[in-house]
């Protein structure tokens, strides 16, 4: 058998039989996603938000719709909402296309006569396309002030009764009068024991078009996931690059592998070795975490083979890159802080925690000349996109071109201190 | 088996082989002995086909191995002075992976391992994994996987440091069955009452240089009958090294502030006019007299003890 096959399927059986730390690295892209998802996606995270900032339209102009925004500005809930008046529904239309806002209200004209008159009233709620969790949280808070409303309705349906007599008959009720209903309103309330009620109010919630929308990764759990979980796999495959290399390199320095290499396998063949170690090693990762996704985060793994070639790409870098950080440093520890940091950068400019598409255009093209931004891309060009192997030109020739890069500096440099 | 002719090799203004040459026949333990820095390790890196000589050649089994590392390396076996085995595998794994890398195999890789786990004595714990073994089973399995391929050249280096002197007397048993199984053994050691009773020819290098050579009869020979003294504590070295230099039948070696080493016949007649020398430009704590032996060869040699 081949010494390069023998040394890799050496490593790998190493791995396989100690695979603590790597198991481990394998969780982190699954965790942050899940994280990222309860703090951006459709699910509410616990603690503090940033607060939802709400419009307010009021074409109604009566006292009951100004009571509307009231619910968003008062305690408890004042701190969750940022509330903004706008004159009409274009002003609206342009703070949601700047991501500006979360979602408007409308309190349409008539709202205050329907409901003097006992007929049905409606209120209308605007979400922005391109967010998830605000508009959410405020359609929540305004289904609970509106059934709280209902069961308030229910109850006090006497004394506005009273008021609209004393409407149509257009006159000023008398002190007295105004004495009855307000306690008509007090018994009101006091017989408010729950949320039951009549249900003559309801929210309307209307979401515009998915052909208006922006691109966004907010919108549906899976794409959500189809666009993050990329980049964390890509940025967790280059930890665990290191954590392999840095196995390599203690058995460098225990003496393992001038062991090795005083057998009759050449120093090439040694040092093929361990990069075919590392990138299988890579590849089964990848395919674990492709696994993964596609159980918990219900991706779809379209088009396997454009996958396979982006990961065979960012696998032949994830190896090269640590190899070749190993060959050049003096101990595990500077080899351990120089990979750390490259891969820190690598993740930063690349996109691995914010896919590149939502980054600026300036940093958008940059983060397409790293390898780690192109693969990633590229797998969300394929997953969500769906875009087809032929079609990756560009993300393919950036990702391999640094994966061979790094691949050939490590086994030349790796080659050269093992010489003869 | 191990022709050595002239090698050098500089490592930028450091001259670390000054043209060397030895030659070791089948079944002969040659001790090659020398303090930290000699050369010792640059001549086993070159026999490796580690370290590209500048000049000179080496040859194993009449290959060379700067022109033919690998068919070189197919008939050498090497055992390193660290213990550089998987510790998450058993013995019999780890020498199944570096018999594979011999080009061994099948029913003959097999058969191999049986055989050198009978030869340091792991055979009833060949399946365990080594990370329980005691120090002196690693030793013993680190020189096994150096023999896994039945080697026609040994190189040994150091290979029982820091090991009680029951498995240090059973590593040397297993170098004589080596060597007496027809293999060359390039055996190095800073213990030179371990080289003594198991070389059959000794070179003693420093500085890139082997100083001297042969047999240990020989080497004794080239010692003299003079004897050691040694003397420690506080001394003026430059006064002491003229006065003594005075007398001709003392052999001054070496001379510092806090030790004085001289040969001499029959030393404890010229005892006492020495201490009274030493005693004067200096205070005298610790005597001691050492009979000719390679120690005293190497000190005579080199100038410097053997752990320096």
């Amino acid at each position: 058998m081949n010494p390069s096959i023998i040394i890799a399927r050496h490593h790998l059986r190493r791995v396989v039989r100690n695979p603590g730390l790597i198991l481990l690295l394998v969780a982190i892209p699954l965790t942050i996603a899940l994280i990222e998802y309860g703090a951006f996606g459709q699910t509410a995270a616990a603690g503090k938000l940033p607060p939802t900032k709400v419009l307010f339209l009021d074409e109604d102009g009566s006292l009951a719709s100004s009571a509307v925004p009231q619910v968003f500005a008062g305690s408890p809930v004042k701190d969750m909402f940022e509330l903004a008046h706008v004159a009409n529904r274009d002003e609206a239309t342009r703070l949601f296309k700047k991501s500006q806002a979360a979602a408007l209200i409308v309190v349409p004209k008539g709202f205050q006569d329907n409901l003097l008159a006992g007929r049905r009233s409606e209120l209308v709620l605007y979400k922005n396309p391109v967010q998830s969790i605000g508009p959410d949280i405020a359609r929540s808070m305004l289904e609970m002030t509106v059934i709280i409303g209902n069961g308030l309705y229910g109850q006090a349906i006497e004394p506005i009764s009273r008021i609209k007599t004393y409407v149509d008959a257009q006159r000023e009720p008398t002190s007295d009068e105004v004495a009855d209903v307000s306690r008509g309103f007090f018994e009101a309330g006091r017989r408010m024991t729950g949320l039951q009620g009549l249900q003559n109010m309801k929210v309307n919630v209307i979401r515009p078009g998915e052909a208006e929308a922006k691109a966004g990764f907010g919108n549906d759990p899976k794409l959500f996931f189809a666009y993050v979980f990329p980049g964390l796999v890509v940025f967790a495959l280059l930890f665990i690059a290191q954590s392999l290399a840095m196995r390599l390199l203690r058995d460098r320095m225990k003496g393992l592998q001038r062991r090795i290499a005083i057998t009759p396998a050449s120093g090439w063949a040694v040092v093929f070795g361990g990069v075919i170690f590392m990138v299988v090693a890579m590849l089964a990762l990848l395919l674990v975490l492709a696994a993964l996704g596609a159980i918990v985060f219900r991706l779809q793994l379209r088009d396997p083979i454009a996958l396979l070639t982006i990961g065979v790409g960012i696998a032949l870098f994830a190896s090269g890159l640590h190899l070749l950080s190993n060959s050049l440093a003096k101990s595990d520890r500077g080899a351990s802080f120089v990979g750390g940091v490259v891969v820190m950068l690598l993740s930063l400019v690349g996109g691995s925690f914010v896919p590149a598409e939502q980054f600026p255009p300036f940093l958008r093209g940059l983060a397409m000349l790293v390898p780690n931004g192109a693969a990633q891309q590229g797998f969300i060009d394929v997953l969500v996109h769906k875009l087809p192997l032929a079609q990756l030109g560009g993300r393919l020739a950036v990702t391999w071109a640094w994966g061979l890069a790094a691949v050939g500096l490590a086994m030349f440099f790796e080659r050269r201190r093992l010489r003869l | 088996m191990i022709d050595v002719t002239n090698l050098r090799k500089k490592f930028g203004d450091n001259e670390a082989l000054k043209g060397i040459s030895f030659h070791v026949t089948a079944g002969e333990i040659y001790g090659l002995l020398g303090p930290n820095g000699a050369g010792k390790s640059t001549t086993i890196g070159i026999l490796c086909g580690l370290v590209k000589p500048d000049a000179g050649q080496a040859r194993l089994n009449g290959i060379d191995i700067a022109q033919r590392p690998v068919d070189a390396r197919r008939v050498l076996g090497v055992v390193p002075q660290e213990v550089a085995l998987y510790t998450e595998f058993s013995a019999r794994d780890n020498l199944k992976f570096f018999g594979q890398l011999y080009g061994l195999s099948g029913a003959d890789l097999h058969a191999r391992i049986d055989r050198v786990l009978e030869r340091v004595s792991l055979a009833d714990r060949a399946k365990e994994p080594i990370e329980g073994y005691s120090g002196g089973m690693l030793r013993r399995l680190n020189i096994a996987a150096g023999l896994v391929h039945d080697p026609k050249v040994v190189l040994m280096d150091e290979p029982t440091v820091g090991l009680d002197p029951q498995t240090r007397a059973s590593i040397l048993d297993l170098v004589r069955t080596i060597a007496s199984a027809g293999a060359a053994v390039v055996y190095t050691t800073h213990y030179l009452d371990e080289a003594e009773r198991l070389c059959d020819r000794l070179g003693i290098i420093d500085r890139g240089t082997i100083l001297v050579e042969g047999t240990l009869q020989e080497l004794r020979e080239a010692a003299g009958a003079r004897e050691i003294i040694a003397l420690r504590g506080v001394f003026k070295a430059d006064a002491v090294t003229r006065e003594l230099q005075q007398h001709p039948e003392y052999e001054l070696l070496k001379a510092s502030d806090v030790e004085l080493l001289l040969t001499v016949q029959r030393a404890e007649q010229h005892l006492a006019g020495i201490l009274a020398i030493a005693g004067s430009l200096g205070s005298v704590r610790e005597v001691a007299i050492r009979q000719p032996s390679l120690e005293s060869l190497f000190i005579k040699m080199t100038g410097r003890e053997l752990r320096e």
